[in-house]
């Protein structure tokens, strides 16, 4: 009985599919001819509000698209913020199969699905591109006595040592807790609000150590303030120039924060290689190596596919250990 | 160094035309937007942003800093006129500006509120040009266990605002209390009171409470006396010639808090995370303990009014000391600063002034026209914002409530925050009707978090032991501030009180 | 009314403090003040003081006495309200505006029908262009556009 029943059901599900697949069939061809249409303004949601990372990555974009007329039609950018990036990414999911919906994510992307009963997952969404990943560096006092990593390392493991970071469902939790388990140490992990609190805490010596966007304390390093120890990500940016990186000294963790370009749910394929081809040309343009520098992240490119796997990596990768200190159940 | 030199070079970048005509319209777009509940100077900067991409770096800063500050102006305006707080470093002066407003003296109030942040500002920024590498160790000495400290030290001023049943009051708080614990648990990341809502993953914000407690439940309570029948929402009506101007003895009994206002709102201002509310809060309630018409807070009292208005002044300038000296921002409107220095290529950081004089200085000195400028435009602006109140209550009234309705959505486009905004409305009317302290709610909210997070990042960085508190230095300076608050502060008033308790009746 | 309004309160206190034992922990695995540390002081002095500020309510010989014109008029604003927090969610800022001001400036504003109709469009308008135009910040969206 109950067999026959979820077997009526599937058949009739297949029906449905092969239904909805038809007139698909016959509609992309045109889709290819003419994507990206000049008629069809390219709905481009930023899931945060203005002056945030992910608003001034999405509108260094448009700009270059501007710039060098990749798009024809009409870009309309609006941030649709409010729940940490929950309503923006909500937004672009609910509008399943179309072609002209286009968000940029960063790293609640992974993390607020984590957190929350979100009806998406980061994996739902047509993967574009992976253009970079913000990465993280290890800073001590200025004052410190210690001055490499390696000393870091001995002294963790001899004392106890507490780390810095903003927040506990975030990659500043993630990075210092895989990179512990590697390099064989133990440490407490303070968590703040907001970058400025944890940087006067680490100035006024409360904290051993912590870890922050190297954009946000460029200047405080430069100045010797904070000394730098190692980085989080695959090649030091250039204003961290000598600073090992996780990978170099052998404790590769594999985790950072995504800043890539996805479409609505199920979007034609000709739109995802249209945007692929695209963001290939985007991704050469001096602009773009101006937007990377200065907000130092580390250009790293993956596309279509090669992302969406990369998100799934990444969301597992948190939730192993969020699951692990009991952040999730 | 030079600061004179610096100041004139900084003065000579500032002064092109084309500037200075970017800081009024920063003044004047800054004010609208602080008029308007909701709109903090934070959301105005981070909306006008995008306008200053093509600018030249000077001319930009100019206007943003500018909006800055003449958000900081303007957000009083609304406090005074419709008790609701344009934004929630003006909570404070809702307490004794509106009723002053309702006193007949909306036009004093304003004027004096003007001159009050005219001066927070000015001594903010004279502060900053003599003494930044100064209290750029303050800014760079607290840590949790110092913010703790001062979370308590502000808790302090809740005994103030408990009012007149003390049980109230304290269910007051711990409501506020309550509210602050809503939210991802920032140590653990386990949400709590979340209900799985993402809208709630950052907790309760301030803005939607403080706007529906203070503009919407007085809107309810005027509609329960009748108010809307009689005319005018419960402010009195009065001449616009003969009473605009404060008398001599408002500037005069408000001499000493205008200076008290400003250095206490300036040090909480530079210590990052700290800011204008909570200034604004303690100066209120320091301003209170130390007057000798401490009855009369409340219910008019010009004193009142002043102190919020000079220390939430002198905190916005107070934070720009971390940003300049040390690029860490002290609050949310810095934030925005420091993301557009970023985007221009400059490089905030302790080098930041020697690497960049013309820009750092440049800023400085326009704050100094800025100010000068927003005192001018806000005493031409008085009269036209008075007029509201000559509205009748019964067509003013349902436009009050698509302000505070649309502000509060504007802010994070939140359709959560807009209905908690109107929940706490009718709260809030409950409140004032049976006696309740909306002002300890608020507070409790602020600075219920503050404490959690600070004592629980404490413990783990002492590792359980409380000595941490007596082991820093900064901490021992708190605590001994805080023990002379507390000892002296009665004394003093007791010295005080038989004298005065006459003419207060008298006038009464 | 007043104790309608303690009982709320107490059910709203006793409902936290369910969360906070329940689903909270009060230490952390380390031994610190954990997530459930403060809710639980919190929810539990709460219930503590309401219930003893209800029993005092109760306890008192004489009842308030309410005028029931007094709250017409509030409940009705308030019930105004709340039904334009609904209006903002289905048809957007603009629109809701625009039906919320009308029926509350008709109810409260008899006298002036001309004068009610007029603030009534401008006054949405005006906040239309000073939002979206000018300060390009949000408004509430539609969740269905009227065909306007």
């Amino acid at each position: 009985m109950e067999l026959t029943k979820t077997l009526g059901r599937r058949m009739l599900g297949a029906a449905c599919a092969a239904a909805i697949a038809a007139p698909l069939a016959v509609a992309t061809p045109a889709i290819a001819q003419s994507y990206p249409s000049a008629d069809e303004t390219l709905d481009w949601t930023i899931a945060f509000g203005p002056g945030g990372g992910n608003d001034i990555m999405a509108r260094s974009i448009i700009e270059i698209l501007n710039k060098y007329d990749l798009y024809d039609g009409e870009i309309s950018a609006e941030n649709r913020a409010g729940g940490s990036g929950a309503v923006g990414w909500g937004y672009l999911y609910g509008q399943d199969g179309n072609a002209y919906g286009i968000s940029t994510t960063s790293g609640s992307f992974v993390t607020t699905p984590l957190q929350a009963d979100t009806p998406w997952q980061p994996e739902s969404f047509t993967p574009v591109a992976l253009l970079a990943t913000d990465d993280l560096v290890l800073v001590v006092n200025g004052d410190s006595e210690i001055d490499t990593i390696d000393e870091f390392i001995a002294n963790a493991k001899a004392n106890p040592t507490n780390i810095g970071g903003t927040g506990s469902v975030n990659v500043d939790f993630i990075v210092p807790t895989l990179f512990a388990e590697k390099a064989g140490f133990e440490f407490d992990y303070v968590s703040f609000n907001s970058m400025s609190e944890q940087t006067t805490a680490l100035l006024s010596n409360a904290l051993d150590a912590m870890v922050g966007n190297p954009g946000e304390i460029l200047g405080l390093i430069e100045s010797g303030d904070l000394k730098p120890l190692v980085f989080s990500g695959q090649t030091t940016p250039a204003a961290l120039e000598g600073v090992p990186t996780m990978g170099s000294i052998g404790f590769d963790i594999g985790v950072s924060m995504p800043r890539g370009l996805i479409l609505a749910p199920n979007a034609p394929a000709e739109a995802q290689e249209w945007w692929i081809n695209t963001m290939k040309e985007v991704v050469q343009t001096p602009e773009w190596g101006e937007y990377i520098s200065s907000n130092t992240l580390t250009p790293t490119v993956l596309y279509g596919e090669d992302f969406r796997q990369f998100l799934v990596n990444t969301k597992n990768g948190f939730e192993v250990v969020l699951r692990e200190v009991g952040a999730i159940d | 160094m030079d600061i004179f030199a610096d100041l004139m070079m900084g003065l000579s970048v500032a002064i092109s035309p084309i500037n200075i005509l970017y800081l009024l319209i920063g003044a004047i777009v800054g004010m609208i937007v602080g008029v308007i509940p909701g709109f903090g100077p934070s959301a105005g900067l981070a909306i006008l942003l995008p306008v200053t991409f093509g600018m030249d770096p000077i001319g930009a800063i100019m206007m943003l800093a500018a909006i800055y500050y003449g958000a900081m102006y303007g957000g009083t305006i609304t406090s005074i006129l419709l008790n609701t707080p344009g934004e929630s470093a003006t909570v404070a002066s809702t307490f004794d500006g509106f009723p002053l407003a309702k006193n007949g003296r909306a036009g004093p109030a304003l004027v004096m509120q003007a001159a009050a942040s005219f001066v927070g500002g000015t001594v903010g920024v004279i502060l900053i040009t003599i003494l930044a590498p100064l209290f750029s160790q303050v800014s760079r000495s607290f840590g949790p266990p110092e913010y703790f400290l001062l979370a308590v030290m502000g808790m302090l001023t809740l005994l103030v605002m408990i009012g007149s049943n003390w049980k109230l009051g304290v269910i007051s708080a711990l409501i506020g209390f309550a509210l602050g614990t809503v939210g991802v648990d920032l140590e653990t990341g386990q949400g709590r009171y979340t209900f799985g809502s993402a809208e709630l993953i950052g907790g309760i914000y301030f803005i939607p409470i403080a706007i529906g407690l203070f503009g919407l439940g007085e809107l309810f309570y005027a509609f329960y006396n009748g108010l809307h029948k009689t005319g005018t929402g419960g402010i009195v009506q009065y001449d616009n010639e003969e009473r605009f101007w404060p008398t001599a003895q408002d500037w005069l009994s408000t001499r000493m808090t205008m200076v008290r206002g400003s250095v206490l709102g300036f040090v909480v201002g530079v210590i990052p995370g700290a800011g204008a509310t909570i200034a604004s809060l303690m100066a209120y309630s320091t301003e209170r303990s130390l007057s000798k018409n401490s009855e009369n807070f409340g219910k008019g009292e010009m004193a009142g009014l002043v102190a919020p208005e000079t220390a939430n002044n002198a905190a916005s300038s107070g934070a720009m000391i971390p940003l300049l000296t040390l690029g860490i921002p002290g609050s949310a409107s810095t934030a925005v600063l420091l993301a557009a220095f970023i985007m221009w290529g400059l490089r905030p950081g302790p080098l930041f002034m020697e690497q960049n004089p013309e820009f750092a200085w440049g800023l400085i000195a326009s704050m100094y026209l800025g100010n000068m400028a927003l005192l001018a435009i806000s005493i031409f602006a008085i009269p036209l914002f008075v007029q509201i109140i000559k509205v009748p209550y019964r067509m003013l009234a349902p436009c009050i409530v698509v302000v505070c309705a649309l502000g509060t959505f504007s802010v994070h486009a939140s359709f959560v925050e807009t209905y908690l905004m109107f929940a706490a409305g009718i709260v809030g009317f409950f409140m004032r009707l049976y006696g309740f302290s909306p002002a300890a709610l608020v507070l409790a909210l602020v600075l219920g978090p503050l404490a959690e997070e600070a004592l629980r990042q404490t413990m783990t960085i002492s590792r359980g032991s409380f000595s941490i508190f007596v082991e820093r230095t900064p901490s021992l300076w708190i605590i001994g501030v805080t023990l002379t608050l507390i000892v002296l502060l009665p004394m003093l008033n007791r010295f005080g009180k038989p004298k005065v308790d006459q003419p207060a009746k008298a006038d009464g | 009314m007043r104790v309608a309004f303690f009982v709320v309160l107490l059910a709203g206190a006793i409902f936290y403090s369910y969360v906070a034992y329940a689903d909270l922990n009060f230490l952390t695995r380390t031994g610190r003040p954990g997530p459930g540390f403060f809710p639980r002081l919190i929810g539990t002095a709460a219930i503590i003081f309401t219930l003893w500020t209800l029993v005092e309510e109760l306890r008192k010989a004489e009842r308030e006495r309410t005028d029931p014109r007094k709250w017409k008029d509030v409940v009705i604003l308030m019930a105004l309200a709340c039904s334009y927090a609904v209006l903002l969610k289905l048809f957007g800022g603009f629109v809701a505006t625009v039906i919320f001001l009308g029926a509350t400036l008709m109810l409260l504003n008899r006298a002036q029908p001309i004068k009610n109709v007029l603030v009534a469009t401008l006054v949405p308008s005006g906040v239309y262009l000073l939002f979206d135009r000018v300060l390009n910040a949000n408004m509430p969206p539609a969740l269905f556009e009227l065909p306007i």
